[in-house]
């Protein structure tokens, strides 16, 4: 397929993950702050700050909205402002812009579903968030976003144009994975005193949650809810389609499944790093992780998540037309 | 049920559908007859919503370049049908190959021994100022002897009915998607209506579309790849491209996704370089490639002209017929059909005058609130006036255009053209139409049944282009009691040059 158009499915994928994380981050905290059952720490800055650190805008933010963090700021922010470039509404329309420029190579149902989105969010406000409260209103977010994976899963050929979209989606939601994490560990807590407490099993229920995993979690046997075992299990699980190692392997897949046809790329840098990634994932000892630090661990995992996004765009995208492989 | 036709009013122009007050022409009989079953104005309004929305979801739209109000629209539809009658098509039709046939040979005359004007049937002075004669393409032996593949005129009907061509767009005409939409929509919104007319089909065109490029390919090559060249989803035609290369099953290429290595066009594809071997091109010559055309263009690709040249990929539409539909160069297609063919126009040319002929000067000069002037090179309404409809102001400004470079205008009278009705709020009202009908110049020369309707909505408005408030309607080309009108239409004798 064309390089301009691998390039085009993969980032599109990336923003509809993007999108789903973001709301689904925006659910742990609302979730979170309303298990914190004292009306004052609702209303505290405190309280949503640190969603808008993990998402990495804070810069924009500030310049927006300066000191004034609530939470009408900060979802506005994340869900419906068009000057964040990983707001909800920004990704939605990048996705579907993505998907307008390919669309002669997508099953119609597949793009309809994205652009009636588009149109219907493109609608919605605060206000709207605040009328159907947050767990509704991002629920149908959620639903949307997942309405569209379900059309495309059963529409779209296992070809190229699939598997770079398995890529881009699997990349990104491993990225996001590690932030959903961060959002938690970082700084919810009132204080260091509380970890283990009642509320700190409550809000790592909440992350399960989240990432749609505290059933999987049950199910999984891996015992009490603690830091350390939810670390291990949103990082580290194999079967878990949510998990940082899951979403890795999958990348990996599908960057196999790409270069089946073309043996001169079997061996590729995007492919290396994933599976020197994968390797240091499955081989990880959270107990050590967590006395070094998760945060830096996290960062670290996401940074090299951002080298393997750099080699796949020198690999098939961007790559140089002296010595490229000439085809028949 | 209320009469919906009960109050409109014919005024003074030829209406497709009415022959007088009251009286629907005989093809048009059924239709009135549905149309007087339809609850009111509140059931048309119904399907019409049902159709915006539909286009809508579907994406279906264009852009506007000077609107700050978000680009993306959808392109108007009017739900009532232009219905042409078999005999009225069969007419239309070999005029229209009559004319494509005429035109190829025009071209590949002035890209090659330049007979007519060294007869001075076209004075010289013409081709070689126009901005879209070619100098470079002159001589070049221009692949199956095709020098244009695809033309889009635009018909007119005057006020006593008779068909008239008012423009050819020998270049990158658009429009052909939305006449394979407005299609899809009229069978969901008047399913039976539309069976029961025995409407011909518009859907192979893109078939005969795909069978035309293919045909063009450098002739060693078996199994030739086709792709469609766009530049880029802000283009206002987008939609029409994607929609193409759907229906055709062919890449979508930027210009950034083509590179030349040794005259050989090459697409940047994931697992390396993968060869062209036609290009049907939605670009401009001017953008095709910056080494040769305009440097500053980042649409095209560098190395382009060389290979097209070397014969290693076709284009469609060839370089160089820009000079063909240049609006002053369209006064002279009459002259060409007689002088190539030895025959009459079957279809005749709207009465032009030329302001670089200084007899036609002073007569456009002086009339100028009675005539439509427009810009030579320009297309979509763009660049042009319509006396009666214009302030004194803007007629000044044209004067002083005009004298300033005459080759670069001609005038024509304001036509009374034909109308049709249109849902116009809570009524039906007549409103001015046009037809763009599309020939392909290949093995042989095919003309979908049908073409892109465009009616101009605003009230008096003469202005069909998307760009000026148009919308579109569907085509209905009916069949033939007999058949007869279905069968291939006899191509004019060729006259070799």
């Amino acid at each position: 397929m064309l390089s301009r158009v691998a390039n085009l499915v993969y980032w599109m994928a990336r923003y509809l993950e993007r999108a789903e994380n973001t709301a689904r981050i925006i659910d742990v905290n609302a979730q979170l702050v309303l298990d914190l059952q004292s009306r004052q720490a609702a209303d505290d800055p405190r309280s949503w700050k640190p969603l808008v650190n993990v998402s990495g805008g804070i810069d924009e933010f500030t310049e927006l909205h300066g000191d004034d963090v609530s939470e009408r700021t900060v979802v506005d922010f994340m869900l419906f402002d068009m000057r964040n470039p990983s707001s909800i509404l920004s990704c939605i329309s990048l996705a579907r812009e993505n998907a307008r420029c390919i669309r002669d190579q997508l099953a119609s149902e597949v793009w309809e579903q994205i652009n009636s989105f588009y149109l219907k969010l493109r609608e919605d406000d605060y206000t709207r968030y605040a009328q159907l409260g947050s767990s509704d209103y991002i629920a149908r977010v959620k639903t949307q976003i997942q309405l569209f994976y379900g059309i495309a899963e059963s529409m779209l050929p296992r070809n190229e144009m699939w598997w770079f979209f398995e890529l881009g989606r699997h990349l990104e939601r491993a990225d996001n994975t590690s932030r959903i994490i961060d959002v938690k560990y970082f700084t919810l807590l009132p204080s260091l005193h509380a970890v283990g407490s009642a509320l700190d099993i409550v809000q790592w229920a909440a992350v399960l949650r989240t990432c749609s995993g505290f059933e999987a979690f049950r199910k999984s046997r891996r015992g009490q809810l603690n830091l350390e075992h939810v670390v291990d299990y949103l990082v580290c699980d194999e079967n878990f389609p949510r998990s940082v190692l899951y979403a890795v392997s999958h990348a990996g897949f599908a960057l196999d499944c790409i270069t089946a046809e073309a043996p001169h790329l079997t061996d590729n840098p995007a492919r290396r790093l994933v599976a020197q990634l994968h390797d240091e994932l499955a081989g990880t000892v959270i107990a050590d992780v967590i006395a070094d630090g998760l945060h830096e661990y996290l960062d670290d995992i996401q940074l090299k998540l951002a080298g393997i996004h750099t080699a796949v765009q020198e690999t098939f995208i961007n790559y140089s037309t002296d010595g490229a492989k000439m085809l028949n | 049920m209320p009469d919906l036709f009960a109050k409109y009013d014919l005024g003074s122009f030829c209406d497709e559908m009415f022959a007088g007050p009251g009286k629907p022409r005989a093809h048009y009989a059924r239709l009135a007859e549905r149309f007087s079953r339809l609850e009111g104005m509140r059931e048309l309004h119904e399907r019409q919503q049902l159709a915006d929305q539909t286009f809508l979801r579907r994406g279906v739209t264009f852009t506007v370049y000077s609107d700050d109000r978000g680009t993306e629209k959808i392109f108007p539809f009017d739900l009532i049908p232009r219905i042409v009658p078999a005999d009225e098509w069969a007419h239309l039709e070999s005029g229209l190959i009559q004319r494509m046939t005429a035109l190829n040979l025009f071209l590949a005359d002035i890209y090659g021994p330049q007979h007519i004007l060294r007869e001075g049937i076209v004075p010289r002075e013409m081709v070689e100022t126009s901005k879209h004669f070619r100098r470079e393409m002159v001589g070049f032996a221009m692949p199956r002897g095709l020098f244009v593949h695809i033309n889009g005129s635009d018909l007119v009907r005057d006020q006593h009915g008779t068909y008239r061509v008012l423009e050819d767009n020998l270049r990158t005409p658009s429009g052909v998607s939305y006449v394979l939409e407005n299609r899809q929509i009229m069978k969901r919104v008047f399913p039976n209506l539309i069976r029961d007319y025995r409407v011909r089909p518009v859907e192979t065109y893109p078939n005969d579309l795909l069978a035309l490029l293919m045909h063009l390919a450098p002739e060693h090559v078996p199994e030739p790849t086709v792709v469609l060249l766009t530049p880029g989803v802000f283009n206002s035609a987008y939609f029409e491209h994607s929609f193409l290369a759907r229906q055709m099953g062919i890449e979508i290429v930027e210009g950034s996704d083509l590179v030349v290595e040794d005259d050989r066009v090459y697409m940047r594809r994931t697992d390396g370089l993968a060869p062209v071997h036609v290009i049907y091109r939605r670009i401009d010559d001017d953008f095709l490639d910056p080494t040769v055309f305009r440097e500053d263009s980042l649409l095209g690709v560098p190395g382009l002209v060389n290979a097209y040249r070397k014969g290693n990929v076709a284009l469609c539409n060839p370089i160089g017929t820009g000079v063909a539909d240049d609006k002053a160069m369209y006064h002279y297609v009459p002259r060409m059909i007689k002088f190539y063919l030895g025959q009459d126009a079957i279809l005749p040319n709207v009465d032009t005058f030329l302001s670089s002929d200084p007899k036609d000067m002073t007569y456009i000069l002086e009339n100028l609130p009675k005539l439509v002037v427009k810009s030579v090179n320009e297309a979509g309404g763009y660049g042009m006036l319509v006396g009666p409809h214009s302030t004194k102001e803007q007629i000044e400004e044209f004067r002083a255009k005009i004298i300033e470079h005459p080759r670069n205008f001609i005038a024509q009278p304001t036509l009374g053209i034909s109308r049709c009705p249109s849902i116009c709020g809570d009524c039906l009202e007549g409103r001015h139409i046009d037809l763009r009908p599309y020939i392909l110049n290949g093995e042989t020369i095919k003309i979908m049944p049908g073409g892109l309707t465009r009616v101009a909505l605003r009230k008096g408005s003469l202005v069909v282009n998307s760009s000026q408030g148009g919308g579109s309607k569907d085509t209905w080309v009916l069949a033939a009691d007999d058949g007869a009108a279905e069968a291939e239409p006899e191509a004019p004798e060729e006259i070799k040059v």
